[in-house]
């Protein structure tokens, strides 16, 4: 039994069946990826805060921009040596068409990465700075190594651990690890508060589970959530066989009633479960002793001065120490959002900077915002020069964009380091800095500065990734997602390279027509990038 | 699908002009934003330069389509097809964009 | 070459080149051969039909009792530590409702109806419809299957974790779906999200499914099938592939964005500020639209309720002719009415969502295509009922069933027409008048479109009638509880009852003034009057469970001892599939398929039997030009 048309085609159609098929998915893919730019259309014209415009270095995009269509050509090509019976032809056509989808990926790659190192933070009054985050340094300037011996990235929060409050049910065990193996590196214990008692059988006794001073550990919490859920177990079906038996009481005693009139009255007698019900333990106290140091990830930890909650609700209580998030290279300041929100309440923009943190509390940044101003000042002038003035003679026809005013970016902060620190950086490294983002060791700790932003002050913060704003999120996802289709697509390609010479000996036709079908997936997917490019890396 | 061998090599010619179409159009795209004597529509991003870029990015992808794709000797079905889910993609991205533009009231909660 | 079961008469398999037998688990469990693909996606699907009615049965007892524990009979099923967990001194509480809910509407859309519908009937019956030996694509087929099958798996295995199923409504709204459960350390392992992976590889199979069913429609048809020859079941099937081919890839969008959300902490629909109880104001970056969710969600949501209309409407559409000997009533209308119904459905989406505070501008424009999108229903449905007219009605178990649906799904269309207008969705959205008029729609309405289907085809699957008794055991009190349940809720929405109570309203009650429902507060007073129904609706979803205990028997012994068919066709159809061996075998046809007519020749005068079928060929009269193509039909 054979499927007709799949290498001849229909005669009333004149098409194949793989050519529908394909044009089909690629319908389907055209509102894939219509849905996902539809939101960023959606995403943009509604945001409620200062939409990145061309923030993304162009180089890398439009790199990747040509190889992409390089290989639309190629795969092209390679279809057309398949036509034409020279399996040499097609072999060299799709193996540059494969090879540059890796070097496409792998551009990817680097640009992700750049950004995924890159770290960003908005303060309370809606500041953002840009930079990049580098590990803990000593007072000698050597790096500080945690117990893995990995360096520790400066954005942890700091707690001195008194006590330690495990949820029974919910606790985390590699975080419970995790505390053990750094109190043990501090030369600390976590030891059993308490004694912890519990009656485990209906009308037994009170059993000593686990004595005071016993140390936590993963087998201990077992034993204890062992008990625990035995004793949840016991006590809801004692409660359900009590309420059963009472509401059947009740609706005895009061024939014709509605459940919902009865309900109120119709309660458990506590007085007589409780003697039956088994303890449940929820929480154990642990103490550390001597209190030490622990370090958390800010997204695990909901920190307190006092005390702190864990993700899964382990309490930590102890003093918050100061947990600031260390800039080791600054290298941009944003002020666009701030000048947003004071235009909204009808306060004066240049006011508002002027009462920033960042102004109060850096030097530096003061500096860098008089530099800035005055640069203005020149492209103000020469936007006159080019423009002119409206009727009145005073106000200009083109200002400066909200960017250019309320924005220092990298390579603002570069040309400042340049103009007056005397910063030397030669031509190569400018290009690679299209790549991998500004030099900092190039340039220097005068182009980009230490600054040490206090953990009260952060309101929030991510490295440059889906999380920080709507506009990183669809730009890695809608990237992200194209990125899968390359692979894909190459994969396909590549497999009728490297196993279709048996095709092409046996049934030349029907390898040519899977090529053509691949083909056109490829040219989608060139297709969405054509207009992804644009979008993201231009508007 | 171009089926003789005149009618393919012809083709290839083809292939290679839209080629260097399509570079011209990507060098043309960069330089149109980011290089400040060729923005359109007065200093800074504004609608025009969407405008521009889409429509430069739309002439590169119907050549794509057209003649890398085979769309331009291609069955009515297949034209149906794909140009039926553009329509849908413009029309949804239409209603969303209405949707968010047109709302009961004016809401400002930015306070 | 090995058939599907032993009950193959002696066939020439001219065909088949050699003989070979096919592995057990090739040929039952990974088959490419689209009735057994057709067969698992049906029993899958039924399954998770129980599973879901058995959701809802649990949630009707905390609506009729909400202070009550659950009885034995209902929690038998569950396992102690779930119960502790789950529920409150026996009681179901919110959270709970609320996981069932979602995961009763989720599983019967996306696990049941649609995989019922489209997967299994469209799967078997199409190719044999339109004359192919096979899908277009069958190892694809066999992938949509497990995909499908997996992604099932993927949503119901959340109920045993710690976090639970999602439970934020089969609509999954942002922000409370991209917080929901979000106490789960590893997010991987939490309810939500797991609902969209398991949502992710359900349209994976979808997609590559309609891509399956549309190239097999266009290019696999028999020699002298034209498209207006085309069984209106095809025709509905090409629209419903066409409908998920083109709708569902927003709502993966939206999946995968809603999945960045909870594992990459973005803000695609988080919008700025927000402030839970739990932790304060959210970690995030804001400035994201839950309204995109919405449009990304119902771009989907309004096609997939035509998904799940259209398979029933095709089985019904087959067997009304079938029973009445007569062809369908305007067909070349029921054929454009759905193509435009195709057409409309994409773009009547928002009014879904008339209370987002969107603009007169936008919900006229949505009011107007949706009462426009009525027209072509009714058309349909007309067409259908005018089909009985003057019938030769023979009321086999499958006419009882699509007999009903036209009633029924003639109430739930009705009921729907008010919710088209923005000012009666200012009453209506969220309430018991939504769930009454869409149950009224898929329950009542689809689901006995597709039993209906069920008793049609039984015997060409099996060889056997199914049990008439039983049919009509299994039908009366259905549709007499369906009534029960579902009309009710129409009143009750009317009064303002909301669709997501977990309690039946009980707590909007004023206790002291309920008994004569006159007391200060207004709304209370009207709970209190139709508090009560929920009772009697309870009543009816359980004893609707009971009814549907002759179908599964029938199902089941029939297949061993039913009523053996006479023949291959033993309604006397007029339809490709009926031309095959009963079973059909591998390849379908036994002999060189060609289509001389339409699909429905039933009683014409010049024909000596009261049905013409498509495949068999006209006899030449004596002396003249072949009498071929009576339809005069082109393509």
């Amino acid at each position: 039994m054979e499927i007709p048309y799949i290498v001849n085609p229909r005669k009333d159609t004149g098409l194949i069946n793989s050519k529908i098929a394909i044009w089909l998915f690629l319908a389907s893919e055209v509102m894939l990826f219509g849905g996902f730019f539809s939101a960023y259309v959606y995403l943009r014209l509604g945001a409620d805060y200062p939409w990145p415009e061309r923030t993304l270095p162009v180089l890398p995009g439009l790199i990747n921009t040509f190889i992409l269509i390089g290989s639309s050509v190629t795969v092209v090509f390679a279809w057309v040596a398949l036509k034409l019976g020279n399996w040499r032809q097609f072999q060299i056509y799709m193996g540059i068409t494969v090879a540059c989808a890796a070097i496409f990926m792998v551009l990817k790659g680097l640009e992700y990465n750049v950004k995924f190192k890159h770290q960003a933070a908005r303060l309370h009054d809606y500041t953002i700075v840009e930079g990049h985050l580098g590990y803990q340094k000593d007072d000698k300037k050597e790096y500080v190594f945690d117990r893995h011996g990995k360096k520790i990235e400066e954005n942890m929060i700091r707690v001195v651990a008194e006590k330690v409050t495990v949820s029974v049910k919910r606790f985390h065990a590699p975080w419970v690890n995790e505390m053990l193996s750094e109190a043990k590196h501090n030369g600390s214990e976590i030891k059993l508060a308490a004694d912890i008692k519990a009656i485990t059988e209906e009308g037994g006794k009170e059993v000593t589970l686990a004595k005071a001073g016993e140390p936590l550990s993963l087998d201990l919490l077992g034993k204890i959530q062992e008990v625990q859920i035995a004793a949840l177990k016991h006590n809801a079906a004692l409660r359900t066989a009590a309420l059963r038996m009472e509401w059947k009481e009740t609706k005895k005693a009061n024939p014709g009633k509605k459940g919902w009139q009865l309900s109120s009255d119709v309660n458990i007698d506590v007085d007589a479960l409780s003697p039956r019900l088994l303890t449940e333990v929820s929480n154990v106290e642990f103490k550390v002793d001597p209190p030490t140091r622990f370090l958390f990830k800010p997204r695990d930890i909901k920190e307190g001065a006092t005390s702190s909650r864990l993700r899964d609700d382990t309490v930590i209580a102890g003093v918050m120490e100061a947990s600031p998030m260390v800039f080791h290279n600054l290298d941009a300041i944003d002020f666009q959002w701030l000048v947003m929100r004071a235009k909204e309440r009808g306060a004066d923009p240049d006011t508002a900077i002027a009462n920033s943190w960042l102004m109060k509390n850096s030097e530096f940044v003061r500096e860098a915002w008089a530099w800035h101003l005055a640069e203005n000042v020149k492209k103000q002038d020469e936007l006159n020069r080019r423009f002119g003035f409206k009727e009145d003679g005073k106000t200009p026809k083109e200002t400066l964009t909200h960017k250019e005013l309320y924005r220092i970016g990298w390579k603002e902060l570069g040309l400042m380091g340049v103009d007056t620190k005397q910063v030397k950086i030669g031509g190569v490294d400018k290009i690679k800095e299209e790549f991998m983002g500004p030099n900092y060791k190039a340039r220097g700790s005068e182009t980009y500065p230490e600054l040490s932003v206090p953990r009260e002050e952060i309101r929030h913060a991510a490295k440059f990734t889906p999380a920080w704003n709507t506009y990183y999120a669809v730009y890695f996802t809608i990237t992200g997602l194209h990125g899968l289709h390359v692979i894909g697509g190459a994969l396909v390609l590549l497999y009728y390279l490297v196993f279709g010479r048996k095709m092409f000996l046996s049934n030349p036709e029907w390898l040519a027509n899977r090529v053509e079908v691949g083909g056109l997936f490829w040219h989608f997917v060139d297709l969405v990038w054509i207009f992804a490019f644009p979008i993201f890396y231009l508007m | 699908m171009a089926d003789s061998i005149e009618a393919i090599q012809k083709a290839k010619k083809t292939y290679l002009l839209v080629f260097g179409a399509l570079l011209v159009g990507t060098v043309l795209t960069v330089l149109v934003a980011t290089v400040p004597a060729l923005d359109i529509g007065g200093h800074g991003f504004d609608i025009y330069d969407a405008i521009l870029g889409l429509l430069i990015a739309s002439t590169k992808a119907t050549l794509v389509a057209a003649i890398f794709m085979h769309l331009n000797h291609e069955k009515k079905l297949i034209y149906w097809v794909f140009f039926g889910s553009i329509f849908f993609f413009f029309a949804m991205g239409a209603l969303f964009a209405l949707a968010e533009s047109s709302p009961i009231f004016d809401y400002n909660f930015y306070k | 070459m090995s058939a599907q079961a032993a009950a193959t008469s002696g066939h020439d398999h001219s065909h088949d080149e050699h003989h070979h037998e096919i592995p057990f688990w090739k040929k039952y469990i990974f088959s490419t051969d689209h009735k057994m693909i057709g067969l698992q996606y049906g029993i899958t699907a039924m399954l998770f039909l129980a599973f879901g009615f058995y959701l809802m049965m649990v949630m009707r007892w905390s609506i009729a009792y909400p202070h009550e524990p659950l009885p034995e009979w209902m929690s038998w099923i569950f396992t102690e530590n779930w119960k502790a967990r789950w529920l409150q001194d026996g009681k179901v509480t919110g959270e709970t409702y609320n996981m069932f809910g979602a995961m009763h509407g989720t599983i019967m859309v996306f696990l049941g109806i649609v995989p019922l519908g489209f997967g299994a009937f469209g799967n078997y019956i199409t190719p044999l419809q339109i004359g192919a030996v096979d899908m277009a694509f069958p190892k694809l087929n066999m992938f949509s299957y497990w995909i499908y099958l997996l992604g099932g798996l993927t949503m119901c295995a959340s109920f045993f974790m710690e976090s639970g199923a999602a439970k934020s409504g089969w609509t999954n709204y942002s922000p409370l779906a991209g917080f929901a459960d979000g106490q789960i350390v590893n997010q991987w392992l939490a309810g939500q999200t797991q609902w969209l992976l398991g949502l992710v590889m359900l349209i994976t199979s979808s997609l590559l499914g309609s891509v399956n069913f549309i190239t097999t429609i266009i290019n696999l048809r028999a020699r002298g099938m034209t498209w207006m020859r085309l069984p209106f079941f095809v025709w509905a099937m090409l629209v419903t592939a066409f409908l998920l081919l083109l709708a569902f890839p927003p709502l993966e969008a939206a999946g995968i964005m809603q999945l960045m959300d909870r594992v990459t902490h973005s803000s695609f629909f988080m919008p700025s500020g927000l402030f839970t109880k739990s932790d304060g104001l959210a970690d995030l970056s804001g400035g994201g639209s839950p309204l995109l969710f919405q449009h990304l969600f119902w771009f989907l949501g309004h096609p997939e309720v035509y998904v799940l209309l259209l398979p029933a409407i095709a089985c019904v559409a087959e067997i009304i002719p079938v029973n009445t000997r007569k062809p369908l009533w305007g067909y070349k209308s029921m054929v454009f009415s759905v193509l435009i119904l195709g057409f409309l459905s994409f773009i009547v989406w928002a009014h879904h969502m008339y209370m987002t505070g969107m603009g007169p501008a936008v919900s006229t424009f949505f009011q107007t295509t949706t009462v426009l999108i009525s027209i072509p229903s009714v058309i349909i449905i007309t067409a259908l009922l005018i089909s009985l007219w003057g019938g030769s009605i023979r009321f086999t178990p499958p006419m009882l069933w699509a007999c009903a649906f036209i009633p029924m799904f003639g109430i739930g269309g009705l009921t729907g027409l008010p919710l088209a207008f923005n000012l009666v969705g200012l009453h209506l959205h969220d309430t018991y008048y939504v769930i009454g008029h869409f149950h009224y729609v898929v329950a009542p309405g689809i689901l006995f479109g597709l039993f209906a289907g069920v008793y049609h085809w039984y015997p060409k699957i099996t060889g056997r009638y199914m049990s008439g008794f039983l049919s009509h055991v299994h039908f009366w009190p259905s549709l007499v509880c369906m009534n029960i349940i579902f009309f009710p809720m129409l009143t009750q929405g009317m009064a303002g009852f909301h669709r997501r109570w977990y309690n039946g309203g009980d707590a909007y009650l004023d206790k002291a003034t309920a008994a004569t429902a006159d007391g200060a507060n207004v709304f209370a007073n009207t709970v209190a009057q139709n508090i009560d129904l929920n009772i009697v609706m309870s009543y009816g979803a359980w004893i609707l469970a009971v009814a549907q205990i002759p179908f599964v028997i029938n199902l089941f012994c029939s297949w061993k001892t039913g009523r053996k068919v006479e023949s291959d066709n033993p309604w006397d159809a007029t339809t490709l599939e009926w031309a095959t061996p009963t079973p059909p075998g591998h390849g379908n046809f036994t002999f060189d398929v060609a289509v001389y007519r339409g699909p429905y020749e039933y009683s014409r005068p010049d024909c000596e039997k009261d049905y013409y079928p498509q495949w068999q060929a006209p006899k030449k009269p004596i002396g003249g030009t072949p009498d071929e193509t009576e339809d005069k039909g082109h393509h």
